[in-house]
């Protein structure tokens, strides 16, 4: 980012350098249709994460840590551990220093407490001027906005769209008998081309140039949802389906019309510039903010709540090494491939311990294969690919059946004048119906965002590539033999999957099926751009049973027996419903296996199902198996329930290595699991692009996670109930508010805020080469962004990321906590009684060894 | 059969009673008991319902206890129970009993879920009050407590500054509404020299000799009684508080907005069509106000960009069909119209989040971009036209603000110069001599009589006027809003009828809310705490207990009826005599001033963010 080097010359006001700053921290959060995890203080990624948080907070004012007597509460109740706490204070401190700072830590008074930069200008209007000019200026814009980016809830659009947003201001203005301005000056500017710029806008209302940015920054942020918005779709048009063309520059300038209309309107033509009404000293918002005593101390609790976990997860792996015997090699029911997903850990855990002969692998969930992807009749295309990757190819669907029906309650009419008069008078007594089936008997309906509706089950794809020319809109269709090949080999050696295989392999995407939930798309595969990976896993499939394929991947020293098949899936996370496509090219020798396999899905579901229900206050846990999967399933489609599942909330660890390495252990579904085998890959080629999506994708997730649970007011979107769609793009409270960025409070309750810890197994010598051959990559973990610790295989020592190279890490923990008995350790946990973290956090069990497998 | 009446209002009371003392983390028992109640009321009124059908009466009456009597009042709560109430009742409580049902896990861990529950009980009970209610004063009650809940319920997320506006804004139209409401009881009550209960409303030849010698009661009640109708159900110019009231959590929103609250200004319209009946040109003047409302909410609703707001507009528009279904005496349809409307729009809102991923996917299979209104021809500017109107909700918003509240502001800025505490020494002297003339009436010059009752209500107005646009110490404040309500009392006594018991009945709420009031700041001013209202200090953050007790007592300052202060109300303006139209303007203005000063210091000591401490504070515009 070049911001920080522009900004150290300081000429004046210059429009395009501030426009680029502010987009550089603005919200980049797209229309909620696809949700993006990302890291919420991205803007601040080149600094390292505790200075980062800590000027992000200072001068915006998010809360980025705990408080002291949250942290004190954490180590009252033991989730900080004591003699952590003493190891991070020697780390940092030095260990002579641990007392002093131990008492500082724990009993030392601190006044807490955030006076951000931001808003401190803006303020002027109100001290000085006695005028609250937000309130007269806000809902005006936002209806502006709101009325012209709106994707189709108005039924009435907002003309002139594709002109922008200024001229179709102007266009309205000039067409019609109605104007958005009262000022008639204000009016002759924005017909005026000279002067409906920013620099004659902003002499009129601050007048002092030195204060142009500081003005600028304090508008636009006391409406960070909208600017940010408006400054996403400027960036990624794409983003939304009803194309809208329109600025920030513009979004600023509207603003500053109307600001002046307002004091026009309020003053007369009487009123001056703001600075020249008082005296003061133009801020730097982005000059250095001073590291205090408090800022230490809180930086000592996180890294001790932090490690606290760290310490036990690895000292729970050095145990199962310890105790690790060498796996008799035996015949494999199946093998199945799943999304590096963590709320796929306990589906994993189950379906091998339902069948031993059974065997799983992790990947990110778009399994190599990246494309756009039409259904048929539809008249856009989706990304099924890390939201980075432009796919250069497109998958067609056809010949699918059946229509999606249309939902009466959501038919524009009752919304008109006569015919709303009808309609409301039929709609509402079927209305009294629909209320008591949806509270009585929730169903799936064509409301409800449905996980296996995204691709149609009888529907065909057009995988194979017929002629390098077929293409439309500059996307070929489908993938040649080699580009199959070529990404069929890459996953499977990526996973460490080379010999061994099973004559079922299942590629088992995953998706979610929510109702009543605007941020569906968040609970969806992060890997697909928010959506559910269904297509790809029906794609990677037929690519690696493709005969072409699999002979050039035998030329290259890949060996795919002829009686092993690759069985698209798709799991749908909320429901633990899962669905197996085209089992009709299942061979008859396969199919009596496929059956029994099916089966212990269903087993594994079922219990994972239960796993979940702890969670759960509307499921009784101890309950009939078949009671709880019902109970789980209907919860997703259940209009009442805010909480279809609880996404990635209480991620912490992601694994790179081999199931061993994991296998036996219970991590509470926290750990994202990327399969690896360094035994394939001794110099490493392999891993880089195994790490390279992890810390943006795994390391996105995790941050949006842990700055939404910090500050769920403004990082994250606040509590759902209010929750109110704005066009079709995102959420506000209420019908003046600001869009609301970030992840719900039912979201992030569960989720304690640790960084990701990233396990890699290999030497940390060919780790360290492999992380720095990427800058982009390197500063995730030397800015300290996502933690990491290698596994050397050589000796089972633990290696961990610090200061620009590895060091040993012993765990101080030397005793493993036993689970015995999977159904009791579900059955017996406790719930939360609040949200606060202190109650939330005792929902999250430790890491054990399970003993008795279920 | 009448004696059973009162228990439909009984039992939400007693329901919500045992939900405020169970413990706030039992979530289970508090559903358990709300919905039990509910549950029972929806079997009542069936089982009523189908007897009421089978028997014989068309109507029922039961009077109920009567809180105050003498020789020309008579303050009793009383029952009625006609098809109207059969309708509003039953579609009242199955909502709320689905609603409720709804919450139970859509509120899970909600730090305000008792607070919800309790609210909403409180509310459902309010509501049936008023439908069941058998007179005006009982109507009354109901009306306020529906009123208050509503404010409790928009301002719920209370650490967030919008609801707290918003909440704020709602509740001063209210009130307003509650001062109309006074005067068309008052109205009543001297136009029949009696307290009118709503059987005898349905006498036709009573109605009919008593309006034919008094034919310009006709107009004014009438007109007051629409007036408040408008304002209860959003209609036209009041119609931009509706779609701001949506704050709360969806299913408050969907039970009161988008359906239950916004038709209470039918149902009155409903109960009082027998007093305006045969007034042609009134009927046509709500069937014209029904028919713009319509018209311009549905052109507001076709712009709206947001669902709920979409839903509030619509549910308008179909209220203001409604007004033209009372007025064409379409009463039947009208009560067809009004449940389907109830249940549909609850339905729609409660489903609103869905219709992001419903419209989405529709968009991603037929997707046709829009076409533009052609501006070249005349049809197309007009479309255009009506758009921006629409966008900008036909300024009403700004309308309501500068006309309504700009000029009372205006005035109390006008008494800028004059400090709080001058004015607090400037004044006990005169009021020590108002109470001196009270008991020393023979020697004051008629003349003197006759103006010194409206010149004590009007000091006590400016009292209130400075106190709403005050931003120093709320202390003082709260003094002012005691010292008004004084002179009201005062003037009251100066006024020819006196009685010495109604005036210490009036009183003894005020007293009693106002000593409250004062504890309560001085334990905040004693921790340290900011007690300005230059801004909203959100006080309830680390004090919750006392924003509960404050609340309590600026209800009970404002006459809210929870306090004898509130029958006082009612009697004192009983005393104001027929011509007295100056006198009772301020009284009545001064009970609309009052309310909105409580609530004011209310909301700017306890809500709205705390800035204080290290904690999550959200953003203003958020």
């Amino acid at each position: 980012m070049s911001h920080h080097t522009t900004r150290a010359v300081k000429n004046g006001f210059d429009e395009a350098v501030v426009l680029a700053e502010l987009r550089h921290y603005l919200p980049t959060q797209t229309p909620l249709k696809d949700f993006i995890h990302h890291n919420s203080l991205h803007a601040f990624q080149e600094l390292n994460f505790y200075d980062a948080i800590f000027k992000a907070s200072g001068i915006f004012g998010f809360k980025v840590t705990f408080n002291l007597d949250e942290y004190r509460g954490l180590f009252h109740i033991g989730r900080i551990r004591e003699d952590i706490l003493d190891q991070v204070i020697g780390d940092r401190k030095g260990v002579s220093a641990i007392p002093e700072w131990k008492q500082k830590t724990l009993t030392q008074p601190y006044p807490e407490g955030i006076q951000p930069r931001i808003g401190r200008l803006r303020k002027g209007w109100k001290n000085v001027c006695q005028l609250d000019l937000d309130n007269l200026v806000q809902p005006v814009l936002f209806r502006i906005l709101a009325s012209y980016m709106d994707q189709g809830v108005a039924v009435w659009h907002f003309p002139f769209e594709d002109k922008g947003l200024l001229e179709a201001l102007r266009l309205v203005d000039t067409n019609s008998f109605a104007g958005f301005f009262r000022s008639k000056r204000v009016r002759d500017i924005l017909f005026d081309p000279q002067r409906c710029t920013m620099d004659y806008l902003l002499k009129e209302l601050v007048g002092d140039e030195s204060f142009y940015e500081q003005y600028i920054f304090d508008q636009q942020f006391s409406h960070r949802g909208w600017s940010g918005m408006a400054a996403t779709l400027e960036q990624q048009p794409h983003s939304i389906l009803y194309p809208k063309k329109i600025t920030l520059r513009e979004v600023i300038i509207l603003e500053l019309l109307l600001e002046m209309d307002a004091l026009d309107t309020y003053f007369g033509r009487k009123w001056q510039p703001l600075c020249s009404q008082f005296a003061a000293e133009p801020l730097d918002l982005f000059a250095p903010v001073d590291n205090t005593e408090l800022q230490e101390v809180y930086r000592i609790w996180q890294d001790a709540f932090e490690w606290s976990y760290y310490d036990e997860v690895l000292a729970a792996l050095q145990h199962v090494k310890n105790s690790r015997t060498a796996e008799p090699r035996t015949h494999r029911h199946f093998q199945a491939i799943f999304c590096i997903d963590e709320r796929e850990d306990s589906l994993r855990r189950h379906l091998e311990a339902m069948d031993k002969d059974g065997e799983t692998f992790g990947c990110p969930g778009f399994f190599g294969v990246e494309f756009f992807f039409q259904p048929e009749h539809g008249k856009f295309y989706e990304k099924l690919c890390p939201a980075p990757v432009t796919p250069k190819y497109l998958i067609k669907e056809f010949g699918t059946k059946g229509h999606r029906k249309q939902e009466l309650m959501y038919d524009k009419k009752s919304h008109t004048h006569l015919l709303g008069f009808l309609s409301t008078l039929s709609l509402g007594f079927l209305a009294v119906v629909r209320l008591f089936l949806t509270i009585f008997r929730p169903k799936m309906s064509p409301a409800i965002s449905n996980a296996f509706a995204h691709m149609n089950v009888d529907g065909q794809l057009t995988i194979e590539n017929k002629h390098p020319d077929d293409k439309e809109n500059n996307l070929q269709i489908g993938f040649t033999v080699d580009e199959m090949a070529a990404r069929v080999e890459g996953l499977l050696k990526g996973i460490g999957m080379v010999d061994d295989f099973a004559p079922l392999v299942y590629v088992v995407a995953h998706g979610s099926s929510s109702a009543n939930n605007p941020h569906h798309g968040a609970h969806d595969c992060g890997a697909c751009s928010g959506r559910p990976g269904s297509v790809n896993a029906r794609v990677f499939s037929f690519m690696a049973n493709h005969a072409k394929v699999r002979e050039l991947l035998a030329g290259r020293g890949l060996v795919i027996p002829a009686t092993t098949q690759f069985v698209g899936a798709l799991h749908d996370t909320a429901a633990d419903e899962i669905a197996f496509y085209d089992e009709k090219e299942i061979s008859p020798a396969n199919a009596v296996a496929h059956l029994k396999n099916k089966q212990t899905f269903e087993h594994a579901l079922d219990m994972n199902a239960k796993e979940r229900s702890r969670r759960f206050a509307s499921i009784n846990t101890k309950a009939d198996l078949g009671k709880v999967r019902q109970a789980i399933r209907r919860r997703s489609v259940s209009l009442f329930e805010p909480r279809p599942e609880l996404g990635h909330g209480t991620n912490a660890l992601c694994f790179v290595g081999h199931r061993s390495l994991t296998k036996g252990l219970f991590l509470d579904r926290r750990a994202f699991m990327n399969s690896y085998d360094y035994r394939i890959d001794p110099d490493g080629k392999l891993l880089l692009g195994v790490i390279r999506p992890l810390p943006p994708v795994c390391g996105g997730i995790n941050l949006e996670y842990y700055f939404s649970r910090l500050d769920n007011y403004k990082l994250g979107a606040g509590t759902k109930l209010p929750h109110n769609v704005m066009g079709l793009i995102g959420v506000t409270n209420s019908s003046d508010g600001d869009l609301r960025p970030g992840l719900p409070l039912q979201m992030i309750e569960v989720h304690d805020p640790v960084r990701l810890l990233i396990l890699v197994e290999h030497d940390p010598e060919v780790v360290l080469k492999t992380i720095k051959t990427e800058p982009t990559l390197y500063e995730w973990f030397e800015k300290e962004w996502v933690q990491l610790v290698a596994i050397h295989p050589a000796n089972n020592q633990f290696f961990r990321f610090k200061n620009g190279r590895f060091e040993r890490y012993s765990p101080l923990k030397n005793q493993v906590k036993h689970a015995g008995d999977m159904k009791k350790l579900i059955e017996t946990a406790d719930g939360m009684k609040t949200n606060f973290i202190v109650d939330a956090t005792r929902e999250n069990l430790p890491v054990q060894v399970l003993t008795v497998e279920d | 059969m009448n004696q059973y009446l009162p228990y439909f209002t009984l039992l939400p009371l007693l329901g919500m009673a045992i939900c405020a003392f169970l413990p706030g983390r039992s979530e289970r028992l508090i559903f358990l008991t709300s919905v039990v109640t509910v549950g029972l009321h929806i079997l009542a009124m069936l089982v009523y319902g189908v007897l009421w059908l089978l028997g014989q009466e068309a109507i029922y009456f039961f009077e109920g206890p009567i809180l105050y009597q003498t020789h020309d009042s008579h303050f009793s709560i009383d029952f009625f129970f006609d098809r109207v109430t059969a309708a509003y009742g039953l579609t009242a409580s199955v909502l709320t009993f689905l609603v409720l049902i709804f919450s139970r896990y859509y509120m899970h861990r909600d730090r305000g879920y008792k607070r919800y529950f309790t609210n909403v009980m409180f509310f459902f009970g309010g509501l049936n009050l008023a439908l069941f209610a058998g007179n005006f004063e009982t109507l009354f009650i109901g009306w306020e407590i529906v009123g208050v809940t509503s404010f409790f319920l928009i301002a719920y997320y209370r650490d967030r500054y919008l609801p707290v506006k918003n909440a704020l804004k709602v509740v001063s139209l209210y009130r307003v509404a509650d001062a109309a409401l006074l005067l068309g009881i008052w109205l009543c009550h001297h136009s029949f020299e009696r307290n009118i209960k709503f059987y005898e409303l349905l006498d036709a030849h009573m109605l009919f000799t008593h309006f034919t010698e008094n034919p310009v009661y006709v107009v004014v009640i009438s007109s007051i009684f629409l007036l408040v109708a408008m304002v209860k159900s959003a209609q036209v110019p009041f119609s931009s508080w509706l779609p701001r009231a949506m704050e709360g959590p969806t299913t408050s929103s969907a039970i009161f907005y988008g359906s239950l609250s916004a038709h209470i200004g039918v149902f009155l319209l409903l109960r009082t069509f027998p007093i305006w009946e045969d007034s042609h040109v009134f009927r046509g003047i709500v069937v014209f106000i029904g028919l713009i409302t319509s018209l311009m909410a549905t052109m507001t609703a076709r712009v709206q960009s947001t669902v709920k707001t979409q839903i509030a507009y619509s549910s308008i528009a179909q209220i203001g069909l409604m007004f033209v279904e009372v007025a064409m005496g379409w009463h039947l349809l009208l009560l067809f119209h009004f449940i389907a409307n109830a249940f549909l729009r609850s339905y729609q809102l409660l489903v609103s989040p869905s219709v992001l991923s419903y419209e989405i996917h529709d968009q991603f299979f037929h997707f046709n971009p829009p076409k533009h209104p052609d501006p070249k021809t005349w049809w197309g500017k007009i479309r255009l036209t009506f758009m921006v109107w629409s966008i900008k909700e036909w300024n009403l918003d700004a309308l309501m603000f500068r006309y309504l509240w700009t000029p009372l502001k205006t005035i109390g800025r006008a008494l800028g110069f004059i400090s709080v505490r001058a004015i607090v020494l400037l004044i006990t002297p005169v009021f020590l001599v108002g109470l001196f003339l009270v008991y020393n009436r023979p020697q004051v010059p008629s003349l003197v009589q006759e103006v010194l009752p409206s010149a004590m209500a009007l000091l006590g107005i400016l009292l209130a006027l400075k106190a709403f646009t005050e931003r120093g110490k709320a202390q003082l404040n709260w003094s002012l809003v005691i010292m008004n309500q004084l002179f009201s009392a005062l003037s009251i006594g100066l006024n020819e009828q006196f009685d010495h018991g109604q005036i210490l009945l009036f009183l003894s709420g005020i007293v009693v809310s106002g000593a409250v009031g004062f504890w309560c700041m001085w334990k905040l001013e004693r921790s340290g705490e900011l007690v300005t209202l230059d801004r909203f200090h959100g006080h309830s953050f680390y004090y919750p207990g006392l924003a509960f007790v404050f609340m309590l007592a600026s209800l009970g300052l404002s006459g809210f009826p929870i306090t004898p202060t509130f029958i006082g109300e009612d009697l004192l303006l009983g005393k104001i005599g027929e011509r007295q139209l100056v006198l009772l303007s301020f009284t009545a203005l001064s009970l609309i001033l009052d309310g909105l000063v409580t609530f004011r210091i209310y909301a700017r000591l306890f809500l709205g963010p705390n800035t204080k401490g290290y904690h999550e504070v959200a953003f203003r515009s958020s």
